[in-house]
């Protein structure tokens, strides 16, 4: 069950995280780890939200199980995006 | 005979989350599309936008996330009188979103960043006015929660109507979380 203390530690986090993506954003240069870094952070807030703010853990586990799945889809997007973009970009082109 | 699933809010607001979190499904898909065929475009994006406005956005949706939380732990203590006052900090908070949305467009007219401009751009202002129009939508719901308290339609027994907007409310929260790196940060 979640409790006021919970939410508030929840927040506090989802705020560091925040600015650590501020940071980020405003001096990292691109490359593999800050791509991983940022997924990461992405995935971390996002279950934060679904865990704590939404409770889903005791929710219907389909709907859980989507929305979790929903949270991963972008991060896993941009390290994929990332590895493979050239190779993908390839493969999603009309032929001339 | 086993309990049913829980499902909060009712099966009514799933439907409408499921179709949001599809709608934005997509418009991610169509990012990572123009992504790997413009690499330069979205490399360079993120320096043209403000990050000051998109990082303030998020404070904003996730601090009212949280007052909205707070209002439903406190409709659950049987305290109508605390959660009205939540949701009232929830409101105030939000409202700030499309004030900041507005001075940002402002900012991204003035330094060329227009609809009409290079891929990134196009693909920022679909999805941002997309969930921009969710946000309103999530705020116009807040205020007839607000009303739906203050009149005492809810108890700590029965308040799905609560919990329905509050899951909307999130799954917003949620989206924006996946818009705020892909246009802001990711270099």
């Amino acid at each position: 069950m979640i409790t006021a203390n919970k939410l508030n530690l929840s927040w506090l986090i989802l705020m560091i995280l925040t600015l650590s993506g501020m940071l980020v954003g405003e001096y990292a240069e691109a490359g593999f780890w800050i791509t991983v870094s940022v997924a990461a952070v992405t995935a971390l807030k996002g279950r934060l939200i679904i865990d704590q703010f939404m409770e889903l853990g005791q929710a219907s586990p389909l709907i859980y199980r989507i929305v979790k799945i929903f949270g991963l889809v972008v991060p896993a997007l941009m390290i994929l995006t990332y590895l493979l973009g050239p190779e993908l970009a390839q493969v999603t082109q009309l032929p001339d | 005979m086993a309990e049913p699933a829980r499902i909060p809010g009712g099966k009514a607001i799933w439907v409408g989350i499921f179709a949001e979190l599809t709608e934005f499904t997509l418009m991610f898909l169509v990012y990572f599309f123009a992504r790997i065929n413009h690499p330069q475009a979205f490399h360079e994006g993120p320096q043209k936008l403000s990050l000051a406005a998109g990082t303030a956005n998020t404070v904003i949706m996730l601090t009212s996330s949280y007052f909205v939380a707070r209002a439903v732990l406190a409709m659950r203590k049987s305290r109508p009188d605390i959660t009205l006052r939540w949701l009232f900090a929830a409101l105030f908070t939000a409202l700030g979103y499309p004030i900041i949305k507005v001075l940002e467009i402002r900012w991204n007219l003035d330094h060329g960043v227009v609809g009409r401009g290079d891929v990134f751009q196009m693909s920022y202002y679909y999805l941002t006015f997309n969930h921009l129009v969710h946000v309103s939508w999530g705020l116009l719901g807040m205020v007839w929660i607000m009303f739906r308290t203050g009149f005492g339609a809810y108890t700590a027994n029965n308040h799905s109507g609560l919990v329905a907007f509050a899951s909307y409310w999130h799954a917003t929260d949620l989206i924006w979380l996946m818009i705020f790196p892909l246009f802001y940060v990711l270099p």
